[in-house]
């Protein structure tokens, strides 16, 4: 089941046409603690609607799929949005964006999820063949102060955020400013940044990385050959293997963390190792390699034909190429492929990595010894089975 | 509309390609073995090593692929993997930044054995004469730690350095607050034959932290031949201390070292037994010294190179059976060479570098205050050459010894990154100089390589490596995991 | 009269030698010098410049503990592919010279600029 993150509300009230966009935080109607402007009482039975009400919440944000116009028009001066029963997901803490004119609103960060994940941008100087979140060419700066108003809505307790988009530095200097902003309200938040790393290969930009000083801050960066002309091509920019492996060596010469990140499909699988051999061999003081699975959405959907592997069909070069990696002492996980396709060797490095958003499993799974720990599927897109998915009961 | 482009749209044919510098070896009719800049390894066919420099390769081709990945090919116009090779080639070159960390101090000359291949003189009589006194052991610590390198070894040798256990613990006790108020650490092994390892010197040991370094060559009949002692008892003593350091100060404080002579060259399955027994948990199969052996004919040394060699193969496939079947047991020669040929970690043996780690990586004090550049440089001495001897330590200081004309002139002669055929050498960025044994053998520091065993029994040990790496998977990946 | 064996087998290997020559118009001589560094050993090489052409002497190397022969043609094969493989190196050397140069200032450089520094 894929949970959804967007959607338009029923209704809404209370909102002005001198802004465009607002961004608000659903609270228990019974939370005590300081009441932030932002802050909307969450309301999903009528019980609570009641204590909204007791509770002076002058801002509600209500679950129901009933029409419940009539039962609060006077008591509510501020903001009213009501939005569909599906949404029930939805709790204390969690931060959305909200579009006043559309109605449509967006979960940017869930509370109790450890897999938050804010969009940056949907622009990208890379078009990867296998792209999830397909490149557009619009001006979406409005993102990242989006971003910025929810940072101080964010719980402080938060273990994990992942930056994504598109290349999340297209906008580099106000997205380093977002971080050092991170840096000032969420201390104790590890970020992980995903980026195609090009940017790193200019001097400027990643001492304005270096300079931000977070505890810990990731870099997570897709390399898919040892060769250039291979690279470039899956990831469809001429140049683009030379800027990134020079900015991964910029980042590490800069004392900075560095994940180097694989999709596996029908162009790197065969390859793969011959990859991480190159991997360990030319930089293996890189943090962590994660080799992935593929989601099968978005641009993979389109190259179906040409990208299409069965995770059986490489299996045992990626056995080979989890040996080589933890052979020169580089850490080495592998993402998104459930452990009934995996050689028993690499099992210790698969993990649980999916959204729990867009995860889920097969009937097949429910006599499987190993579910508790394995990957399962994506939800999302196409999903496509590999033929050597079957329970574990040895 | 998403529009992707084909795989030719990034084909280098649009851009200009560039060779990057590479070493050859003709291994077969028509096969090459290539290695980068870098030393890392590639076969190839004359007809694709010719298409490379041709610069008729383009992606696709499979040749492209290899070449590329390999760093043999470049864009003209890229900087990446040009900085890679740089950076790769300043971390194999960083021990450079630790000058000197090995410092062996021969305490006494004095030995109750009376090995015959040993250089060492046995005086046993005379004690003032053949021990080394305090003010020379200080001075020498005073050299020592004028070393640039921020963590040194101090290696005690003799004769038996025991028979002057009283030095070895004024040295200690002087070195450690000298290192403490430097900000450097030390280090500590007593290279002995164990023969008088007691509870006093097993108490210190422990205490001091210190490593003992012994000699077993093999099983007991073997062992005794080479070191004949009073009693005859060489060998029970060895493995009767081995046992004891073992337990008293650990299993990973003592170890042992093999000295190889003719003998032992159709043994090496005992000699390994032997070390699998004590439980120690790898061997170093060495190569004969020339040191005391008369080289009349360099033709000689060249068999002597192959002799060695199926000695050497044969005690390494041993050493991998013993893996395969469970035992995780190790040959350290090979560990060291795999280390260079598979990452670009710098190894702490100074006796495979260029430039040489004569002086650079060791420097070794004599009981008589004389300086020099190498053990084996010590035994040269013995007979009467001073090719290696630096100076005094009365008289020199660290940096006098060390930018001495005698060091620096060896050094830069023998530089394998200058040197004819080493220079264009497949094997180079993996091998080293060895100033002491070419002279020794030859009379320059250099030495002609076709003619020098040191040569063709590296080639042997890096092509029999090679030749496993490649074609033996399962040994391939017990020879992966020696790489430290 | 009965035929007598010979009292003694004349045992002296004839010494196996063989002349190559070249074109020196197309052939260097430092590429030559080369591979006959590499046959020290196994034999010697001695190298005269006869009008356009280079003419190499060569002469297996005798030992007592030299084992298997070789022909001269198998001299010959082995020193000419010496001599190929040494203008393949020349070749490589003159075509990466340059970017040689410029990975070790990359590399050390820096070390250079340190010293200076450094005084």
């Amino acid at each position: 089941m894929t949970l959804p993150l967007y959607g338009t509300a029923s209704l809404s009230a209370g909102f002005s046409s001198d802004k465009a966009r607002s961004v608000i935080r659903l609270r228990a109607v019974d939370s005590i603690g300081e009441r932030h402007a932002s802050d909307f009482g969450l309301v999903k039975t009528p019980e609570e609607l009641k204590r909204a009400a007791e509770s002076n919440w002058s801002s509600i944000f209500v679950v129901s799929d009933s029409s419940i116009q009539n039962e609060f028009s006077e008591s509510f001066e501020r903001q009213l949005i009501l939005v569909p029963r599906k949404f029930d997901y939805l709790g204390d803490g969690d931060v959305l964006g909200f579009d006043h004119s559309s109605r449509k609103f967006r979960t940017l960060f869930r509370r109790n999820s450890a897999h938050n994940s804010l969009l940056v941008t949907e622009r990208c100087n890379n078009y990867c063949l296998m792209c999830s979140q397909p490149p557009k060419d619009v001006d979406d700066r409005w993102i990242l102060n989006e971003i910025k108003e929810s940072l101080s809505l964010i719980s402080p307790e938060t273990r994990a955020l992942t930056f994504t988009g598109g290349e999340t530095l297209s906008d580099w200097e106000d997205f380093i400013g977002v971080l050092r902003q991170c840096r000032d309200r969420l201390p104790a938040t590890s970020l992980q940044v995903l980026t195609n790393g090009r940017a790193f290969a200019n001097s400027q930009i990643v001492d304005a990385w270096r300079d931000i000083e977070h505890p810990n801050l990731m870099a997570a960066i897709p390399v898919y050959a040892s060769v250039d002309s291979t690279h470039d091509y899956i990831v469809q920019a001429k140049g683009a293997f030379d800027e990134t492996v020079l900015g991964i060596l910029k980042l590490k010469d800069r004392g900075q963390r560095v994940e180097i990140r694989v999709v596996l499909h029908a162009l790197t699988a065969p390859i793969i190792a011959e990859t991480c051999q190159w991997i360990a061999r030319n930089m293996p003081f890189v943090d962590h390699v994660a080799l992935m699975g593929l989601e099968n959405t978005g641009f993979a959907v389109a190259n179906d034909a040409m990208l299409w592997i069965d995770p059986m069909d490489y299996r045992d070069e990626l056995a080979r190429a989890v040996d080589l990696l933890a052979a020169a002492g580089v850490n080495v996980s592998v993402y998104n492929l459930p452990k009934c396709v995996l050689s028993r060797s690499v099992w210790p490095h698969a993990l649980q990595s999916i959204s729990d958003w867009k995860n889920g499993f097969v009937d097949e799974c429910d006599r499987c010894y190993e579910r508790k720990t394995c990957s399962g599927f994506f939800t999302t897109g196409r999903p496509r089975f590999s033929r050597g998915v079957h329970a574990i009961t040895s | 509309m998403a529009r992707f482009l084909a795989p030719e749209a990034f084909s280098a044919a649009t851009e200009v390609i560039s060779l990057l510098p590479f070493n050859f070896e003709r291994t077969g009719t028509q096969q090459y073995l290539v290695a980068n800049m870098v030393g890392d390894f590639i076969r190839l066919t004359e007809d694709e090593i010719n298409k490379l420099i041709d610069l008729r390769a383009t992606p696709g081709d499979g040749l492209y692929e290899k070449a590329y990945s390999a760093h043999l090919i470049t864009g003209s116009n890229q900087q990446a993997q040009r900085q890679l090779l740089a950076l790769r080639l300043r971390s194999r070159m960083s021990f450079l930044q630790q000058a000197t960390p090995l410092h062996i101090f021969v305490v006494t000359l004095r030995c109750e054995h009376s090995c015959p291949y040993c250089q060492v003189s046995r005086q046993s009589t005379d004690r003032s004469r053949f021990d080394m006194s305090e003010e020379t052991a200080m001075r020498a610590l005073d050299i020592a730690f004028a070393s640039p390198a921020s963590r040194i070894k101090i290696e005690f040798q003799g004769g038996e350095p025991l028979l002057n256990f009283s030095l070895i613990n004024t040295i200690v006790s002087t070195a450690k607050v000298r290192s403490a108020s430097l900000g450097k650490k030390v280090d500590f092994v007593i290279a002995s034959n164990l023969a008088l390892l007691d509870d006093v010197v097993l108490d210190f040991c422990k205490s001091n932290d210190i490593l003992l370094s012994t000699s077993l060559d093999g099983p007991a009949d073997l062992h005794n031949k080479n070191r004949p002692r009073p009693g005859a008892n060489s060998h029970e003593l060895a493995t009767t201390g081995i046992r004891r350091a073992r337990e008293v100060l650990g299993p990973d404080r003592i170890g042992a070292l093999m000295t190889t002579t003719e003998a032992s060259l159709d043994r090496v399955d005992e000699i390994i037994d032997e070390y699998l027994q004590l439980g120690l948990d790898g061997i170093f199969l060495r190569p004969l010294s020339p040191f005391g052996f008369a080289i009349k004919t360099k033709q000689f040394q060249k068999y002597d190179a192959k002799k060695w060699l199926s000695f050497y193969e044969r005690g390494l496939r041993r050493v991998l059976e013993i893996n395969r079947q469970g035992t995780p047991f190790r040959e350290f020669y090979a560990a060291l060479i795999l280390t260079r040929m598979l990452s670009d970690r710098p190894i702490g043996y100074v006796d495979l570098r260029s430039p040489a780690g004569i002086g650079l990586g060791a420097l070794v004090y004599n009981y008589d205050g004389s300086v020099f550049a190498s053990d084996e440089g010590r035994m040269l001495a013995e007979t009467g050459d001073n090719a290696f001897r630096l100076g005094n330590v009365d008289r020199d200081t660290y940096e006098s010894l060390v930018l001495s004309d005698k060091l620096i002139d060896a050094i830069s002669s023998s530089l394998t990154q200058c040197a004819p055929e080493c220079s264009t050498c497949v094997y180079e960025s993996h091998c080293g100089a060895d100033p002491v044994y070419h002279h020794a053998t030859q009379g320059d520091a250099l030495g002609i390589k076709p003619l020098s065993a040191f040569c063709a029994r590296q080639k042997g040990i890096m092509g029999l490596l090679l030749d496993i790496l490649e074609n033996s998977p399962e040994d391939a990946a017990i020879l992966r995991r020696w790489v430290s | 009269m009965r035929h007598m064996p010979p009292a003694a087998k004349d045992l002296s290997p004839s010494p196996v030698t063989i002349a190559v020559d070249l074109d020196s118009s197309i052939q260097s001589l430092e590429a030559l010098d080369a591979a006959a560094y590499r046959l020290i050993g196994t034999a010697t090489c001695q190298i005269d410049r006869v009008a356009n052409r280079y003419v190499c002497h060569l002469l297996a190397s005798t030992s007592p503990q030299r084992r298997g022969v070789l022909t001269p043609d198998d001299l010959k094969e082995r020193f000419l592919n010496l001599v190929a493989d040494e203008n393949l190196r020349a070749r490589v050397a003159g075509k990466t010279e340059g970017v040689r140069n410029v990975i070790l200032a990359l590399a050390f450089g820096s070390l250079a600029a340190n010293q200076k520094d450094a005084g």
